[in-house]
């Protein structure tokens, strides 16, 4: 899909829907950008045509030559065969609108399911494929709003609603609360799950999983201030991602470690937007780093989030960087594997509104149909549809 | 010997002022890094050098408590007290420390202490209170500005600013408004800042902030005050009415900076009301300014007014203008010509007046063109096509030209119509007047007629606002076209009509879209009228229904130019987008 299609996002559903059904399909990575090689048939040209795609047809001598093509260069066609069952982290009462991969799978019509906090802790993710997750600050802080945002209705209920499920479901606090979904989220992944976390999630769940047993959660959050020896106590062989992360210990600054490279909420340490560059992988060598990053762009500008990027200096060993600023010390998007399972992290809370403020208006991706930054969140939906084979990576 | 003495020291103490200066950098540095025991260290040993170091010590307070060591602060904190008294900046760091160390005593005892020494200062009380209201004991803090209230005796003006921010911390907004109010009878500069601060009370309790500082004894600043805040939450006429009642005592140089304050504040709104009450207020204070700025604020709040729909007071204004032998040219001219836009606004028998003022009127130029053009669409908008067309007899200008189209088209003179659209272009006054126009080209030309009066009455109709009438006119004209000559185009827009009416004109308006859908064509009526009937559909909570019409118009006018707005209207109705 190169800049001749006409809708890349809903691409993506089309191709999803097609493997839902149960027809075979392929993924042609590098390909004009990143197609999809669908069989023809006049239920798929009729959805095409509904959703503003745009298909070319091929016969089989064209699809001959495509395939030799591929097999010249660095490319790969990779067989789509089971559509993911798709999980997204959100409490019951969050705003529609306000979430970027929610409003990417309802433009491509991927279908998804809401789960949240009780369904985690009860195991009701075995039900799933895929998950993401996206606004949640797993260190129990209310994204450390409570102080900044005192007195808005908005917080008032995030609050409320956070402490009566800890309530319900038996723990003291919302700090233990997240800490314990946390660390259901990496028994998912380790057990063969696909996790892509945008925005706080990312960090905070790295920073939930090394805190097992340590008070990182600020007064207002658990009653308690945070112990002041946490940085030197927290264990990130548990974390996903990160390693080394100092806490931010101030509960007025919305920001949580210094994980984040751009601290977006952190006055004089803010730093301002660039762009980022996505890597080039071997399609045949590296098919799922190669997946994550078909796009018709390969410099992307940069969108700001709680948690915006990676410092570099944070990253575990063995993290696969996916796309950084050049020259800057942070990255942008990341991937490794956990047990059975991968993860993905994407900083930034939505790409096609760079400054994001609470309140702004809703993005309508309808305007926005060839948004690379949207396309990389749908990459990541469709990979785990991609056919089990060897990896080297 | 003991001047080289003397010497010898200064020069040591000017060679360590560096060392200080280095040791609380390194302070900051650290403490900024998030190294509290390091920045600590850093802040006591400038201390050993120089013990009334004010920014070591707050550097302390910053850092202490987070390694739980604040106790270690006060014996520090009272040794610079000692040797600087006077220094408030330490009196109220050692207050804060026996707040956070839990010693209410000590508390009370030191700020005690240091009311006695500055009797008249209000600062003790300040400061006692908010260590107390950072523990968050709010009644005692309330209680320590009422006691300085009384001591210091400056009645109700004392601490009001204190007192009004603790009430509103607490969310007793209507006894914040009461402070607010003393605290801007005692510095009416205070004004904005209560205005601001008090511009947050919660929609339930305004009301009662309203009625605290609007009582019987309420001063003219006081009023104001309220006035302002009814004008930020929207009630421009309450706030207008409360503002009106603080301008009763003599004039003043005061009264004339409000009423300005107040004109801009009711500009920000942007609604009808906010335009009139700025109106009201510049006319007001045209009475207080000397010309020619009075003339001035006159006409802009004439404008106002009309923006706001005071005609009533618009007129006034305008009389007074008008009779006002001061007032410079280009305020004369103004107000002549507003006053025209009122005749015409009003319709009428009023459209005479208009008429004769403007054929004897001193303006020229875009002005009258502009209203000559008005009043003819006022005499189209009554069915007076003839007089209309005598209004623009000698106009040559494009606007003129497009609704010399107009009326042609009212006469039922197609082909003239065409003409007139064509000539006046794409550019003729507003882009939807210019779109109208386009969309009547493409159904007249759909028509093969030069002259078509019934459609021409229909199309009048609808111009003079009987929509209903239109609807069954434009019907009866369509039945008599053929079904390649327009029929579709006129039940299209008969169906436009009706959904607009809404109500029970919505079966009539899906009727005809359906009629005209049905009967397909390679037009661009049938898509259109399919993206209507869903957009109704839609409107009707019919989704799927409408999903079913919108696929239609897709897959059988691919190369339609409706079909990137019906990809849209599919996505709302799936819900795969927001609704704008």
């Amino acid at each position: 899909m190169d800049d001749t299609q006409s809708d890349h996002l809903k691409a993506y559903g089309l191709a999803y829907r097609v493997v839902h059904e149960g027809v075979k399909a392929e993924w042609l990575l590098n390909y004009q950008g990143g197609a999809f090689l669908l069989p023809d048939g006049d239920a798929i040209r009729r959805e095409a045509a509904l959703n503003g795609v745009r298909a070319e047809p091929v016969d089989g001598g064209r699809v001959t030559s495509i395939r030799g093509e591929i097999e010249a260069n660095n490319m790969d066609a990779v067989p789509l065969e089971k559509a993911p069952k798709v999980a997204v982290y959100a409490p019951p009462n969050a705003a529609p609108w306000d979430d970027a991969v929610t409003m990417a799978l309802q433009y491509a019509g991927i279908p998804f399911t809401k789960i949240w906090d009780p369904e985690v802790l009860s195991g009701g993710l075995r039900d799933f494929d895929w998950l993401h997750l996206h606004h949640e600050d797993f260190t129990g802080q209310y994204s450390k709003f409570f102080l900044i945002y005192s007195g808005m209705p908005w917080l008032a209920d995030m609050v409320q609603h956070n402490a009566d499920t800890a309530r319900r479901l038996g723990f003291a606090t919302v700090p233990d609360l997240k800490k314990a979904v946390a660390r259901g989220i990496r028994d998912y992944v380790a057990n063969g799950g696909f996790l892509f976390a945008m925005c706080t999630a990312t960090e905070t769940i790295d920073l939930a999983l090394a805190a097992h047993g340590v008070d990182i959660a600020a007064t207002f959050a658990d009653g308690t201030p945070i112990d002041p020896q946490a940085d030197s106590k927290l264990d990130w062989s548990q974390a996903f991602a990160f390693t080394g992360g100092k806490l931010e210990p101030n509960p007025l600054v919305a920001t949580f470690s210094d994980i984040d490279g751009h601290q977006v909420n952190a006055g004089p340490r803010r730093q301002p937007l660039g762009a980022f560059k996505l890597f080039n992988f071997s399609a045949k060598i590296d098919p799922v780093p190669t997946m994550l990053v078909q796009s018709h762009r390969q410099v992307i500008p940069d969108f700001y989030g709680l948690t915006t990027s990676f410092m570099r200096t944070r990253l575990k060993p063995g993290v696969t960087i996916l796309a950084d600023e050049e020259g800057a010390p942070w990255v942008k998007y990341i991937h490794g594997d956990l047990g059975k399972g991968t993860w993905t992290f994407f900083g930034g809370h939505d790409p096609e509104d760079p400054q994001h403020q609470i309140g702004d208006p809703p993005t309508d991706l309808s305007l926005h149909p060839h948004s690379p930054g949207y396309r990389l969140i749908l990459n990541n939906v469709l990979f785990p549809a991609a056919k089990k084979r060897e990896l080297k990576t | 010997m003991r001047r080289s003495l003397r010497a010898g020291l200064a020069a040591l103490a000017l060679a360590t002022t560096p060392a200080f200066a280095q040791a609380i950098g390194q302070g900051f540095e650290l403490e900024r890094g998030g190294r509290n025991a390091e920045a600590a260290a850093a802040y006591l040993s400038t201390l050993r050098a120089d013990p009334a170091n004010l920014p070591a010590l707050l550097g302390l307070e910053r850092v202490l408590p987070a390694l739980g060591r604040l106790p270690e602060l006060l014996p520090l904190v009272q040794r610079a007290r000692e040797r600087v008294p006077e220094n408030g900046s330490l009196r109220s760091l050692e207050l804060r420390v026996y707040a956070g160390m839990n010693e209410p005593d000590s508390l009370t005892a030191a700020a005690r202490r240091w009311a006695a020494a500055l009797p008249r200062s209000e600062a003790p009380y300040r400061e006692w209170a908010l260590a107390l209201a950072d523990r968050r004991e709010f009644d005692d803090a309330r209680q320590v500005l009422l006691l300085g209230r009384r001591s210091l005796g400056g009645g109700a003006t004392t601490l009001a600013i204190e007192l009004a921010e603790l009430e509103q911390r607490v969310e007793n907004w209507e006894a914040a408004a009461r402070e607010w109010g003393h605290a801007v009878v005692a510095a009416p500069e205070l004004l904005p800042n209560a205005a601001s601060q008090l511009a947050e009370t919660p929609a339930p309790q305004r009301a009662r902030v309203t009625v605290a500082l609007t009582s019987p004894d309420a001063t003219p600043r006081t009023q104001r005050l309220a006035a302002e805040l009814l004008l930020g939450w929207g009630q421009a006429a309450e706030g207008w009415r409360v503002f009106e009642q603080s301008l009763a005592g003599a004039p003043s140089s005061e009264t004339a900076t409000a009423l300005r304050r107040y004109a801009d504040l009711a500009a920000q709104l942007g609604t009808p009301a906010g335009h009139r009450v700025r109106g009201l207020a510049l006319t007001r204070w045209a009475d207080l300014v000397p010309s020619p700025l009075a003339e001035r604020a006159r006409a802009e709040g004439v404008r106002e007014l009309l923006e706001g729909g005071d005609r009533v007071a618009a007129r006034a204004a305008l009389e007074r203008l008008a009779a006002d032998s001061l007032a410079p040219a280009d305020a004369k001219s103004m107000a002549e010509a507003a006053l025209i836009e009122v005749l015409i606004a009003d319709g009428g028998a009023q459209l005479e007046a208009a008429e004769r003022r403007l054929g004897s009127s001193i303006l020229g130029g875009d002005d009258e063109s502009r209203l000559r053009l008005a009043l003819a669409r006022a005499r189209v908008a009554r069915g007076e096509l003839d007089r209309a067309a005598l209004l623009l007899r000698d106009d040559s200008s494009v606007a003129a030209l497009a609704e010399r189209g107009w009326i042609a088209l009212y006469r039922g003179d197609l082909r003239g119509a065409t003409d007139a659209f064509r000539a006046a272009g794409p550019y003729a006054g507003e882009r939807a007047a210019a779109t109208d126009r386009t969309a009547m080209l493409a159904l007249v030309q759909q028509i093969r007629a030069d002259t078509l009066p019934d459609l021409g009455a229909g199309l009048l109709t609808l111009a003079r606002g009987d929509s209903a009438g239109a609807v069954t006119t434009l019907r009866q004209v369509a039945g008599r076209l053929a079904p390649d000559g327009g029929r579709s185009d006129v039940l299209l827009l008969a169906g436009q009509v009706a959904a607009r009416l809404g109500g029970l004109q919505d079966s009539t308006a899906a009727r005809l879209f359906e009629q005209v859908a049905r009967a397909g064509g390679s037009g661009a009526a049938a898509p259109a009228a399919e993206l209507e009937w869903a957009r109704l559909l839609v409107r009707q909570g019919r989704a799927a229904e409408a999903i079913q019409r919108l696929e239609h118009l897709i897959l059988s006018y691919p190369g339609s130019a409706f079909v990137p707005e019906a990809r849209r209207e599919l996505d709302r109705a799936r819900g795969a987008v927001p609704r704008s």
